[in-house]
């Protein structure tokens, strides 16, 4: 795992990167014990299986959203994705009367197809990511609506329904979690150990030095919204499956939960730094707090605050981290050395230039 | 782009910009016009009755957050936490009015005064430790809706426990024109002044132009961006009270999941998403826009669940727009400063 990690662009930082991933998994570590603690409900079968089963969504879409944000760029659009592809899913199987697994590979279409969209008013026309999904968040939740109405898709077969709820023989492990290890470990490739994964990190960076080194920017973030689009498809097939419901509203407002996860991995909103464990870390935390609060008999209010809270400080601490070592790297230069840059500490701006 | 710290030179692009936006206006004012000539030609009841009072009472409270949001797209931020401010806003303002009995203006300041707040908050995180606007105002939207869920703890307000001055306000017009809509009026016109006749305003649409810029002249970044979101945050105070009165109820869940339709009304009224141009009174057009094609939709027969897809399309249509928009003034005065070069080497 550290092998994976160590693989950062240069030394301090990938350094620094290595404590953020442990502290996350050590803040985790922290709210388990606390948890098995405080109540007894919490070590059960049945916690850990209903923990791994809600975070599955989420988990699935902060993979390539990890690499996107990371590419510089952000896909707000992807609860409406989630929504339509199951929309679309339990439409084509219900009134369309096509086999099931023929509609799930449609809703699967539908997502990349979202994505495709996405990465063509983005990459191709230059129109800044953050303005377009904003506005594709609309659109794609509006054909959901468009499609269905007021009406629900409750019917689907047991065994696929089963898929969705169910657990492994007599384990705890929900049975869609195969599939959720798999798609973290091929992301965990591409990221890391591919140069497809070495190239987003550059784009990330610096765009324009990533020009110079002949990366077609465009074609890369294209493949990154349509991964993205594809990935919230599943996302929306299982959703579906697990509430064995499609409707228009599946899954609205998941885009915050999935992009808090994704920065409190320590995903840099500036783009250029991340990793996949991180985000995993993140997953697991922010599953097992809401788990907690759920037994503790918290109302769920207060854990939308919790998230809001989180994405925030995701940023800020981050933030404040970089000052503070920039204003010790500063005081202890000026007792050595003549201090050169007179501007650091006042604006921190994006990572990219490598301070 | 013609801010104050322009030397005189340049007013010729500066005219030339002005141009452009007003042809922008001018042809919102058309799009509008023909959006309802042709509903009303479709369907007569659209404008018949009371449907243009309906009309403007339904933009109200879109239109004053437009007014509100507008300086902070215009400054290259964004402030998605605005609706959830607005619900906060009518929630607690009717909890603490109802009690004591009191009436329209304690409402307004206590609403001013939550806005204010949750503006200053945003202000400070956005300004003050140089975080994306995004990120923040995504935060504080959850929290702000999440403090709202908590404190109302499902209790709602009905017509009959709210103050009727407030009722009276929602209801009422003055010259055929709701008293709500005249209340968003005035404070677009004061918004439309101090947007292009003040340091603040015209500092404001420098950051938004070129970030670098404007602190190489010397602009007080942080101040100015602070001071639009707490103006973003004090016009979606007062639309919680606006709210009250356009809809007489209100629970934990009020104009939840409305800031894209804000969003989506300043852009199509003109306002650059990527900062630096645009108009109160455009943004305020916008949001007139949208509700005429809202409501014109459903007259002239189309299935209601369409309206989101239509705002997305819209969405995407604008920012388009602006692109071309942008790249064409661009090419302009591209060619206007090498023109200005050439004179000025003939001259010496």
């Amino acid at each position: 795992m550290t092998g994976l990690l160590m693989r950062g662009a240069d030394k301090p930082k990938s350094v620094r990167r290595f404590t953020w991933d442990v502290t996350i998994y050590l803040i985790l570590a922290a709210v388990l014990l606390v948890g098995f603690a405080i109540n007894p409900e919490f070590g059960t079968a049945f916690n850990f299986s209903a923990i791994l089963a809600n975070m599955g969504e989420i988990m699935l879409i902060a993979m390539p959203m990890t690499l996107l944000i990371i590419s510089g760029e952000i896909d707000l659009s992807v609860a409406s994705i989630v929504g339509l592809s199951g929309v679309v899913f339990g439409y084509t199987y219900y009134f369309g009367g096509v086999p099931i697994a023929v509609a799930a590979a449609l809703g699967i279409l539908t997502g990349a197809l979202c994505g495709a969209l996405n990465g063509f008013l983005v990459a191709k026309l230059a129109l800044g990511s953050l303005a377009v999904t904003i506005a594709t968040l609309a659109l794609f939740r509006g054909f959901a609506t468009a499609i269905l109405g007021n009406e629900s898709v409750a019917e689907y077969p047991e065994a696929w329904t089963n898929f969705g709820y169910d657990t492994i023989g007599t384990s705890f492990i929900p049975r869609t979690f195969p599939l959720i290890v798999t798609f973290i470990l091929l992301f965990a490739v591409l990221a890391h150990l591919t140069s497809f994964g070495r190239r987003v990190y550059g784009i990330g960076q610096n765009v324009e030095a990533a020009r110079f080194a002949a990366i077609s920017v465009t074609t890369y973030k294209w493949i990154l919204f349509i991964l993205t689009g594809t990935m919230s498809g599943v996302a929306g097939i299982v959703y579906t499956l697990r509430f064995s419901t499609a409707q228009w509203d599946n899954a609205i407002g998941l885009e915050l939960a999935v992009i808090s996860v994704v920065l409190l991995g320590g995903v840099s909103i500036f783009g250029g730094i991340g990793s996949i464990w991180g985000v995993v870390g993140a997953a697991l935390l922010f599953g097992t707090l809401e788990a907690l609060f759920n037994l503790q008999g918290i109302s769920p209010n207060v854990f939308t605050v919790v998230t809001g809270v989180l994405l925030i400080s995701a940023v800020v601490i981050p933030v404040a981290l970089r000052r503070l070592n920039q204003a010790r790297e500063f005081r202890e230069g000026a007792k050595t050395r003549i201090p050169v840059d007179s501007s650091t500490g006042s604006r921190p701006k994006e990572p990219s230039g490598g301070s | 782009m013609s801010g104050p710290t322009v030397p005189a030179p340049t007013t010729t692009t500066a005219g030339r910009a002005r141009k452009l936006i007003n042809g922008r206006i001018a042809s919102l004012f058309l799009i509008l016009a023909l959006a309802i000539g042709i509903t009303a030609a479709v369907n007569p009841r659209f404008l018949g009755g009371s449907g243009l009072t309906d009309l403007l009472i339904g933009s109200a409270v879109i239109g004053i957050l437009a007014v509100g949001l507008t300086p902070v797209v215009i400054a290259r931020h964004i402030d998605l936490s605005i609706a959830s401010t607005t619900g906060l806003s009518a929630y607690v303002t009717l909890s603490i009015v109802v009690p004591n009995g009191w009436g329209l203006w304690q409402s307004f300041a206590i609403g001013a005064g939550i806005g204010l707040l949750v503006g200053t908050v945003n202000g400070l995180l956005v300004a003050g430790l140089n975080i994306p606007s995004l990120v923040v105002t995504l935060g504080t939207l959850s929290i702000v809706r999440g403090i709202l869920y908590f404190y109302s703890d499902a209790g709602r307000f009905t017509p009959d426990v709210i103050p009727p001055s407030l009722i009276a306000m929602g209801l009422d017009t003055i010259l055929d024109i709701p008293i709500i809509f005249w209340i968003t009026l005035g404070f677009a016109l004061f918004a439309a002044w101090w947007m292009r006749y003040t340091p603040v305003g015209r500092d404001l649409y420098a950051i938004g132009s070129n970030p670098p810029a404007a602190q190489l002249v010397g602009i007080n970044i942080f101040q100015r961006t602070l001071l639009a979101f707490m103006w973003s945050g004090l016009m979606a105070g007062i639309a919680g009270v606006l709210y009250i009165g356009q809809f007489a109820f209100v629970d934990a869940s009020a104009f939840i999941n409305q800031e894209l339709a804000v969003v989506t009304a300043v852009v199509v009224g003109g306002v650059n998403i990527f900062g630096g141009s645009g108009t109160i009174i455009g943004a305020l057009l916008g949001a007139l826009l949208i509700r005429v094609i809202a409501g014109g939709l459903v007259a002239v027969g189309v299935d209601p669940f369409w309206q989101q897809a239509v705002n997305g399309v819209l969405l995407i249509t604008a920012i388009g727009l602006d692109r071309i928009l942008a790249l064409r003034s661009q090419a302009k005065i591209q060619r206007i400063r090498e023109d200005r070069v050439e004179e000025q080497s003939w001259r010496e």
